[in-house]
């Protein structure tokens, strides 16, 4: 198990799109995961505490020589490992928490506050119950050892042993003398009577019980033996006495060696006190041994046996005391660290169980928040954690459904988007490129959008969009649009549409205007839509071809009567050539005046009708400099005071037109202009080409007086002239040629003065051209 | 108090457990094909096990003898061992006391005495016993002959009861046959 090992959410993965959502098989089950083996080991803890009650009930019947050598070991060892155990288990929660808190993951705080208030729970009391009962047991075993009772066992101890040893001295003293007695007899030799006689009085007056004479056989070279000559047993020794612990000690008699005295317990009960004396001839040479044996009765015997037991448990109590007591304290340690380790790894535990499923639940909520809907929570407990993870489960199905929903909507959604977007741009691109100026406004009254167009039409900036619509047509050349634009009371009401002519740096403009609402969904108005039609040409286009039937119409009607009679005007000149001179002078002078008028009328006539029969322009691929160049050149030398100059454009695209037709107009706009300079001036022809402009430009300025604002308009009408002479018709030629060429004029103020007449003809392959409309 | 308590029992275990320190002399004679070693403990019946012996416990002196052979700059080899245990046992009722001395199970001696005296040489001390052959033994190499001391009953609390030893002595010699 790593010491950092993630906690084992029972998040399921991510699952792919398109599974059916629901908890996945979780991972397999830890050990402290597993019921069956958390059971086996509380089942093992129970048990270790019932053998553990078990030893200790028995831990008095135990030598304490076992209990400080064996016991005290195993529980030291079970101690120690206990001890490190329980630390390691702290020191990893400690460490776990601070890195839970210090990765910031979630519920640390809450888990370390958890961990903490279980283990204080547990260590606390465990703690105080460990040091009140040590010094119980420490006070407990001061007890055993008091004043008094060491006392008692003591002298109970000394009154036996002292007695024992009072028993052991008179035997001794009875086997002196016994021996001193029979150092007089010679044990090999004499008869074994005498020896009885000499040893009975000490039998027969009880003063031993069992008197076992030996004598000494010597075998040169070896230690010298012993052969038992005689023994004299009192009446009351009870049977079972051991004759060869007599043989051994008696052999060691012989052999010199101390410590001539030996106890033998019987089996009936007592013990007998052997004692050896040698047997010492006057010459202070050993002939034999003599072993008195004192009989102690059973009940003394078991008495001082008892006491001495007792004091001797005692003593060894005594010092033992110390690790005695450390056995005890070990023990109780042991039991606590028990409590403590299994306490503190089920505390660690609860939190763990308790924290994990909530920990589960915040990762599924932050999993969930971050898009991934098919995560899930497994489900452990059948408890109120297990209904939580089943509602929060739900709640992740029913997210999941309404995100798919949510998803298909916000595909539909963006496809009507796009969809819209498309119309959008392609409705933007077809204002953007429509001759219709349109204007919308919105629901307050703001302009919404101007096209070109529009913009065009009525010199509006991009900075009209946004503004007030009032404030945008308060403009004074565009007052003839507000109440259309503004639409006042009847702002939901589609407005017919008009023509409105305004009036824009001497020009007039004729529009073409309608205003229709927008109607949002609850029919409410939610802006408006100015429409503008530049309907000026046709207006013109509408006069011209008036002008044109009235050309028509002249001519035919006037010109068919002229040569009847310019002919009867030269028949009365004839007729009356030879009349007397005053009447010949005055019809000369009526015919001559009156064929003059009819040439006259003939000529206008014929300008009305080469107005009117204006052939369409036969277009040609032309060199427009040269074309230009070979008109100046006409009027080389013709007025010494006017000066022609021209400024051509470095390069012009390749142009198709009529050369003669643009002859015309560039001679007509020279004719004018010499005429407008009263033949003293300067004429300048320029030509102009801008990429990607799709038209060539050609400028007629000269330096004369100019023409008035208010005149320009009318410029351009057929039978409009300011000269004396002229059939006002030459402009309005020069306006249909270039019309007819797809181009425009316009007329305006030369810097410094004078006249500028640009026209602008369309390059070769631009569509007006192809189409050759009007 | 408690505390204190459970301090000077603390103390009380780490003194005991040091103790006074028991010095082992040990000696060796190399003859007649073994080894023989010869070893004195100084301070090895101490007071506590004095006490020990005097309330009737049998007190044990074990020695764990090892020969090795001197290795260089690494450790020494070890060639053989045995165990030499030395036991008294104090009769509080006659007032003498039963030692026995056996050398790996074998009981060599067996004494009753009355004079604690003898008792303490018999158990702090050896003379000259043969515990390794000399078969083995390479000439002019030397020998290390490492004794180590364990004592019980434990009279003290050990906080760390894994001692091998409770004191230790060596004797080198150069084998010569």
């Amino acid at each position: 198990m790593a010491l950092f090992d993630q906690p084992s959410s029972p998040v399921t993965p991510a699952r792919r799109p398109g599974r059916a959502p629901g908890p996945a098989p979780g991972p397999r089950r830890r050990f402290k995961d597993n019921p069956v083996a958390l059971f086996v080991g509380i089942l093992l803890l129970v048990a270790a505490l019932i053998g553990m009650m078990a030893l200790a009930t028995r831990s008095s019947r135990f030598s304490p020589d076992f209990l400080t050598e064996f016991v005290l070991y195993a529980l030291s060892v079970v101690d120690l490992t206990m001890l490190v155990a329980l630390g390691f288990m702290l020191a990893r929660s400690v460490i776990k928490l601070v890195v839970e808190q210090r990765r910031a993951l979630p519920f640390a705080r809450f888990r370390a506050k958890l961990v903490t208030a279980l283990l204080a729970m547990t260590l606390v009391p465990a703690v105080l119950v460990l040091l009140v009962g040590s010094e119980l047991i420490s006070n407990s075993v001061d007890r055993w050892f008091n004043a008094p009772m060491a006392d008692v066992l003591e002298s109970a101890q000394r009154i036996a042993s002292d007695y024992y040893r009072e028993r052991q001295a008179q035997a001794t003293d009875e086997a002196d003398r016994i021996a001193r007695r029979l150092a007089a007899l010679d044990l090999a030799a004499d008869d074994v009577t005498r020896v009885r006689d000499a040893v009975a009085p000490a039998v027969t007056d009880h003063r031993v019980s069992l008197v076992e004479v030996y004598r000494l056989t010597r075998v040169p070279g070896t230690a010298p033996g012993v052969v038992a000559v005689v023994d004299l047993a009192s009446p009351r020794l009870p049977a079972g006495a051991n004759r060869a612990s007599a043989d051994r000690l008696a052999a060691r008699a012989a052999a010199g060696q101390p410590d001539l005295w030996v106890q033998e317990p019987l089996p009936a009960g007592g013990e007998l006190i052997r004692v050896a004396a040698v047997v010492r001839r006057p010459d202070g040479a050993a002939v034999g041994v003599v072993v008195a044996t004192d009989h102690l009765t059973g009940d003394f015997a078991t008495r001082a046996r008892r006491m001495t037991r007792a004091y001797e448990q005692y003593s060894q109590l005594q010092v033992l005391k110390q690790p005695l007591t450390a056995v005890y304290l070990s023990f109780f340690l042991m039991v606590t660290l028990l409590i403590l380790v299994s306490a503190t790894w089920m505390g660690l535990y609860l939190a763990k169980r308790i924290t994990r499923p909530v920990q589960a639940l915040a990762t599924a909520a932050r999993e969930i928040g971050a898009g991934h809907f098919d995560h899930r929570v497994e489900r452990e407990t059948a408890d109120e954690f297990g209904s939580l993870v089943d509602a929060f489960n739900s709640m992740a199905d029913e997210l999941a459904t309404s995100r798919r929903q949510l998803e298909r909507s916000a595909g539909d959604l963006q496809r009507k988007h796009a969809e819209v977007e498309e119309r959008r741009q392609y409705t933007a691109a077809v204002l953007d490129r429509v001759a219709t100026g349109v204007v919308t406004l919105d629901g307050a009254g703001r302009v919404s959008t101007v096209n070109p167009a529009a913009a065009r039409l009525l010199s509006l900036g991009p900075e009209a969009v946004g503004q007030a619509a009032a404030g945008v047509f308060a403009r004074h050349d565009l007052t003839p649009l507000a109440p259309l634009a503004l639409g006042g009371s009847a702002l939901s009401r589609e407005a017919p549409a008009q023509e409105i002519a305004l009036v824009r740096e001497g020009r007039e403009i004729h529009l073409a205007a309608a205003a229709t609402p927008l109607v949002g969904e609850p029919q409410a108005p939610d802006g408006r839509v100015l429409v503008l039609d530049d309907i000026t040409p046709l207006i013109r286009a509408q006069k011209v071809a008036a002008w044109r039937e009235v050309a028509r119409r002249l001519a035919h009607e006037i010109k068919n009567p002229l040569t009847p009679i310019q002919l009867c005007a030269q028949r009365l000149q004839r007729q009356f050539a030879g009349a007397p001179d005053p009447v010949r002078g005055l019809v000369d002078e009526c015919t001559a005046t009156i064929v003059g008028e009819v040439d006259a009328l003939k000529a206008l006539v014929d300008e009305f009708s080469q107005f009117a029969r204006m052939p369409a322009p036969r277009r040609l691929p032309t060199d427009l400099h040269e074309l230009l160049r070979g008109t100046v050149t006409l009027y080389n030398g013709l007025f010494t005071d006017v000066r022609i100059e021209t400024l051509f454009a470095v390069a012009l695209p390749p142009v198709r037109l009529d050369p003669d037709q643009i002859r015309r107009v560039v001679i007509n706009l020279i004719d004018n202009a010499i005429e407008a300079l009263a033949q003293r001036g300067q004429i300048v022809i320029e030509t102009h080409h801008v990429p990607p402009e799709p038209t060539v430009r050609i400028v007629v300025a000269d330096d004369g007086p100019g023409i008035p604002v208010e005149e320009r308009d009318k410029l351009f009408m057929p039978y409009y002239s300011t000269k004396k002479r002229g059939s006002g018709l030459g402009l309005a030629i020069v306006r249909r040629i270039v019309a007819e060429h797809g181009g425009t004029i316009e007329v305006a103020d030369a810097q410094p003065r004078g006249t500028r007449f640009t026209i602008d003809i369309p390059v070769e392959g631009d569509p007006v051209i192809q189409a050759g409309e009007w | 108090m408690m505390g204190t308590r459970w301090l000077v029992l603390f103390v009380a275990a780490w003194v005991g457990a040091a103790g006074e320190p028991a010095e082992v002399h040990v000696s060796t004679v190399a003859r007649d094909g073994r080894v023989h070693v010869s070893c004195t403990v100084t301070g090895g019946l101490t007071p506590d096990l004095g006490q020990a012996l005097q309330s009737g416990l049998t007190t044990t002196l074990t020695y764990d003898v090892e020969l090795r052979r001197a290795v260089s700059v690494w450790f020494d080899r070890g060639l053989a061992a045995s165990t030499v245990s030395a036991s008294a046992r104090f009769d509080t009722l006659t007032g003498r006391y039963q030692v026995t001395r056996s050398v790996d199970g074998r009981i060599e001696d067996s004494r009753v005495s009355e004079l604690r005296g003898d008792v303490e040489r018999f158990v702090t001390s050896f003379d000259r016993l043969p515990l390794f052959g000399t078969a083995t033994l390479e000439a002019n190499v030397e020998y290390v002959v490492r004794v180590r001391l364990r004592a019980r009953p434990r009279v003290n609390w050990l906080l760390w009861p894994f001692n091998r030893s409770d004191a230790s002595g060596l004797a080198r010699f150069t084998f010569i046959p």
